[in-house]
């Protein structure tokens, strides 16, 4: 008896299982991507799927490369749709892409994330450069007193570095070596800072990445994981330490934390807007063209994103903290999404 | 109770083979001798054994061993521990197959029927040559389950009634019945040892075997227990075979009519249970029998 | 001469070493008691926090508002197709006059939950005898509003550092003086699917995926786990393979199951074509990844049982197979199970396997079948705990609650099964 319904179990299963591959058609739009961008999209996403017929579409949030792989693998309902990334798609990506025939990309910049350097509101407000920011976190720098020569990180205190900071120890928490985010902040804050040194400017461009991307290691830049919620929580509990994470997370925890103005201007929402706060970076999505009569619901999805009602500076994306392009920008990505302009 | 005498006073057969190991009655063989004195063979067999050797991986735990069990007979084994009655005795159902080290050579046979040929299925073979374990093993099931297994794995019932027959008849002819009958359905677990070795019994008759092996069937029982179930071997001797491992040699005294003495993987003395206790012919089974080693 | 009996030197020698031996044995009590004090403390912690950031989540803020169902919006032949938004919006305008700068009847909108307009939208095409009617409806509140009612947020900071401006407090606080603001408990936590607006968000979608998923990796690895441990433990050739195939088995049981994702992903979706996402594939990696475990388990418990019986079942000429179906089989079977239980429980809290397979996802409908895109509890914990907005920190909590709840219930089933099994008789 007992035997029995155990036997007719995993016959039920081996036939649900010898079935599935049989079922080709895929009614929900798949997307994969950035967690930077996971987000937003999934906020159009259950907006479209409350707002139409169509189903809610699927977002994994695998970061922007796994999503660049995921999206170049080939053309097919096995395949995701769109990819969502916070950087722009790389040319070896393309290639890759072509090689597996996925050839007309649409490319869909959707809005500005900034970066922020925060620390908790109990502590002291800073105002910092790139560079001093560069000098803080490096692993090498170059030698106060002979400064043509890179030895170790001699700074222990903000105001080692610059009189005018505070007499506290530099304890940093930032994103690890597999997160976008630590890929924008190296690119937007760490290369900028180094470039202000002569000498490691001139350096070839293996040398330069080494010298300017290579973080400390002796305790003063700690990795607290991709939770960014975990970072905001850890600078509300140490109020000495300095943060590194998405504005979103800012813009969320505003009555707890406090951004640090960087070269003169704050991380404000409408600063980042104007391209006046340096450290952000831009968002996209990609579409698979041939995905697109295909897949129900991809036109209509990307209506939704590039509706103003989304990403309009009063949208309900800049509500969730994503920092809306300038209107021409919106109106020249509109029109590609219209045309589904291939790249 | 004497049951010695009631045993001792039976017909016993008579016809003797290869008894040409000694000359005389008197000379006793010596102690280095290894060839099997008395009679190992009978006329009209049950089984039959010729030159049974047993090895467990490259041990030898049985040595040129040559007997025969008769038809009607308590033929009890005794020699000290270790000397291989049980891996003997568990050569004549094939229970050593389950020890993957185990290997048999010779020839055994059942009623002419080589049970060691390839063609010979154990299940059948287990079903005519059943078994009692010295610790008494009920399944955990009720009484009635514990009976009722054998018949109904062989398929020898056809309908409940007959199930229940079988039941009844194995669990009287063991001598429970009277004192299970109204709790067939308890757990066989809950009875005490001696009952639970009766059960046992019962179980291996249920199927209606021609041989009964018993390994040391009484040494996990109380006195009292023990005697209920020798007085129990006596009876189902007028119906089966029985082949028992004793340690104990007043019960081998008691309750056989053939005893054989094995010693170190060799079967020394077979012979009629009076005369090997009176009058051993082989100078081992007298130092074991009055005690100078065992 | 003295009185006392004399006490003979071997007496004297084992008295002389009872202090020690006794002293011995408290030390190691009291060692036992502060490790489980220790045990106790931490689990209680645990406990407690989690209890006391998540028990909130169980209610949310509710807002009255006096909708009026006027006949003018239900023009069009399709009810669904009404502008509910603009119905919400007038609503509120007309509760607070005042209002009336553009900015700040966006600000009052943004009380309410996106979702009011759903629910209205519900309950027109429900009955839409509603029109031309008004009724006192209870909407959801937004989740800054209901952070503001529970507590979450600190009235007292500086204006600009709050996500409620000193317009809203005011309009909020007279809502909450005419008693149209109120907390209920929170049923749409446990009936909906994910969400991005915290207030919408429940665990039924994930619950969904992970009874499914566990339902797929249950029915295939216990019957492969049982059946391999049978034909290891009981018929397998003592040869140098089964050694193989027994060390492999027990290395798997200690391999990080993201390569189990990893396998998954190659042969299930690459090489079968099975659809990413589903509880088909969570489920089939979820069974390599317990498969090990429950082998394991079964062989343990099947060596456990007393080869007496195996003889008596042997002895009355039982064949082998019905030797272990009949007896061997019944009495491993709790040791099986909580086998099976504890591999499952296992199972419910992977997520590192799953993410291969691409179950690490936004899905907001409830998955109907097993190959409908799916995620499991834990990885709705994970994506949450992701999330920017502070209202899904105490749904985090919740949700954590509610695996912890899956997770007893399945140790309970584990403790039941045992007990029902092994007290037979
Ligand atoms: N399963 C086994 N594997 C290896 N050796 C065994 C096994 N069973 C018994 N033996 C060996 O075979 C010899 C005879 O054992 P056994 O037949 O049990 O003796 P007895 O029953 O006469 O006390 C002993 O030396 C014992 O160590
Ligand atoms: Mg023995």
């Amino acid at each position: 008896m007992k035997m029995k319904a155990l036997l007719l179990a995993s016959a039920l299963t081996a036939t649900m299982i010898s079935s599935a591959p049989a079922m080709a058609a895929r009614d929900y739009i798949s997307i994969v991507g950035s967690s930077t961008v996971y987000p937003f999209a999934t906020v159009v996403a259950e907006q479209y799927g409350k707002s139409t017929s169509f189903k809610t579409p699927k977002i994994e949030s695998t970061g922007s490369g796994g999503g660049f792989k995921l999206f170049c693998s080939g053309v097919g309902v096995e395949f995701p749709d769109i990819t969502n990334a916070s950087r722009a798609i790389k040319s070896s990506e393309v290639e890759t892409c072509a090689k597996n025939g996925v050839k007309d990309i649409v490319e869909v910049k959707i809005g500005y994330d900034g970066i922020v350097i925060a620390n908790a509101k109990q502590g002291e407000p800073l105002k910092l450069t790139r560079q001093e920011i560069y000098l803080a976190l490096a692993k090498e720098v170059p030698d106060p007193k002979n400064p043509d020569k890179l030895i170790a990180n001699p700074y222990i205190n903000w105001s080692d570095i610059n009189s005018s900071l505070p007499n506290t120890k530099i304890e940093v928490l930032g994103p690890p070596p597999t997160s976008g985010t630590r890929d924008a902040f190296v690119e937007l804050v760490m290369d900028e800072g180094a470039k202000s040194f002569e000498f490691i400017k001139k350096m070839d461009k293996k040398e330069f990445a080494r010298v300017a991307q290579t973080v400390r290691e002796d305790g003063a830049y700690v990795e607290a994981g991709e939770n960014d919620n975990l970072i905001v929580q850890k600078l509300q509990a140490n109020p000495a330490a300095l943060g590194i994470f998405g504005f979103s997370f800012l813009d969320q925890n505003s009555d707890v934390i406090q951004g640090s103005i960087v070269e003169e201007q704050a991380p404000t929402f409408e600063n980042i807007a104007d391209g006046k706060y340096s450290v952000s970076r831009p968002l996209f999505f990609y579409v698979k063209k041939a995905h697109v009569d295909v897949i129900p619901g991809i036109k209509e999805y990307l209506g939704e994103f590039s509706s103003e009602k989304a990403w309009g500076e009063e949208g309900y994306l800049a509500d969730k903290g994503m920092i809306p392009m300038p209107e021409a920008e919106r109106a020249q990505y509109a029109e590609a999404v219209k045309n589904l302009k291939t790249m | 109770m004497d049951l010695t005498a009631d045993m001792t006073n039976q017909p016993f057969p008579t016809q003797l083979f290869g008894d040409d190991a000694i000359d005389t009655a008197e000379e006793k063989a010596k102690p280095s001798s290894r060839q099997t004195v008395g009679d190992p063979f009978v006329e009209n067999p049950r089984m039959i054994c010729r030159d049974v050797y047993v090895y467990y991986a490259e041990k030898c735990a049985i040595n040129n061993v040559s007997i025969d069990v008769g038809r009607n007979e308590v033929l009890a084994m005794i020699g000290p521990s270790g000397c291989g009655k049980s891996t003997f005795l568990r050569c004549l159902n094939r229970m050593n197959d389950t020890v993957g080290t185990c290997r048999v050579e010779g020839d055994i046979r059942l009623d002419d029927m080589n049970i060691y040929d390839p063609s010979v299925d154990v299940v059948p073979l287990r079903a005519s040559v059943g078994m009692v374990f010295q610790k008494p093993n009920p399944f955990p099931k009720s009484i009635f389950d514990n009976v009722a297994y054998g018949p109904k794995i062989h398929g020898l019932v056809s309908n409940k009634t007959e199930l229940a027959e079988i039941v009844e008849t194995s669990l009287t002819k063991a001598g429970l019945w009277n004192e299970v009958k109204d709790r067939l359905h308890e757990p066989g677990t809950g009875l005490s040892g001696g009952q639970q070795q009766r059960l046992c019994i019962a179980r291996a008759i249920a199927v209606s075997p021609e041989v009964i092996l018993m390994d040391e069937p009484c040494s996990a029982l109380d006195p009292i227990a023990t005697a209920k179930v020798e007085e129990l071997i006596a009876e189902l001797r007028e119906q089966f075979s029985i082949v028992i491992v004793t340690h104990a040699m007043q019960q081998a005294a008691r309750v056989s009519q053939r005893t054989a003495y094995f010693h170190l993987g060799d079967l020394i003395e077979v012979g009629p249970t009076d005369r090997i206790f009176t009058n051993p012919r082989h100078q081992l089974t007298e130092d074991y029998i009055t005690g100078r080693f065992g | 001469m003295q009185n006392t009996p004399q006490q003979s030197p071997i007496t004297l020698r084992i008295n002389a070493g009872l202090k020690k031996r006794y002293n011995t044995e408290k030390r190691f009590k009291r060692m036992g008691i502060s490790a489980i004090v220790i045990a106790m403390t931490f689990l209680v912690f645990l406990f407690g926090s989690i209890i006391s950031n998540g028990y909130t989540a169980f209610q949310q803020t509710y807002i009255q508002l006096d909708v009026s169902f006027d006949q003018t919006f239900f023009t069009g032949e399709n009810l669904a197709a009404a502008n509910f938004p603009g119905l919400v919006k007038k609503t509120l305008y007309s509760m607070f006059p005042d209002v009336t700068s553009r900015n700040d009847k966006k600000l009052l909108t943004q009380l309410v939950s996106s979702n009011a307009a759903f629910r209205l939208m519900g309950m027109v095409t429900k009955d839409p005898k509603l029109i031309g009617t008004t009724q006192k409806i209870w909407v959801l509140a937004d989740d800054d509003v209901d952070m503001l009612i529970k507590g979450h947020y600190d009235r007292n900071v500086a204006e600009s550092n709050r996500r409620i401006n000193d317009k809203q407090l005011a309009w909020i606080d007279a809502l909450a003086a005419n008693g149209k603001i109120t907390k209920k408990f929170n049923t749409q936590f446990f009936t909906s699917g994910d969400s991005r607006e915290p207030e919408q968000a429940g665990i039924w979608g994930a619950t969904r995926g992970s009874i499914y998923t566990l339902f797929i990796a249950l029915a295939l690895s216990f019957p492969i786990g049982v059946a391999a441990a049978i034909y290891l433990e009981e018929f397998a050739p003592n040869n140098g393979w089964t050694d193989l195939i027994e060390i492999n088995i027990n290395n798997l049981a200690a391999v990080p199951s993201i390569i189990f994702g990893l396998l998954g992903l190659a042969i299930f979706i690459n090489f079968w074509g099975m659809p990413r996402s589903t509880p088909l594939v969570g489920g089939l990696v979820l069974t390599l990844v317990t498969l090990p475990t429950i082998i394991i388990a079964g062989r343990a418990a099947l060596k456990s049982v007393p080869p007496s019986i195996r003889e008596a079942a042997l002895g009355i000429g039982a064949s082998k197979i019905q030797m272990v179906t009949h007896h061997v089989l019944p009495l491993a079977m709790p040791g099986m199970l909580t086998g099976t239980i504890i591999g499952m429980a296992r199972a419910l809290g992977e997520t590192a396997p799953l993410l291969m397979i691409g179950m690490i996802a936004f899905i907001v409908d409830i998955p109907g079948s097993v190959t409908d895109p799916a995620t499991v509890l834990p990885v709705q914990i994970f994506l949450w705990a992701d999330s920017p907005e502070r209202a899904f920190t105490e749904k985090t909590s919740a949700a954590i609650i509610m695996l912890l709840a899956f997770l007893m219930l399945m140790n309970g089933l584990a403790v039941y099964f045992r007990n029902k099994f092994e007290r037979k008789w």
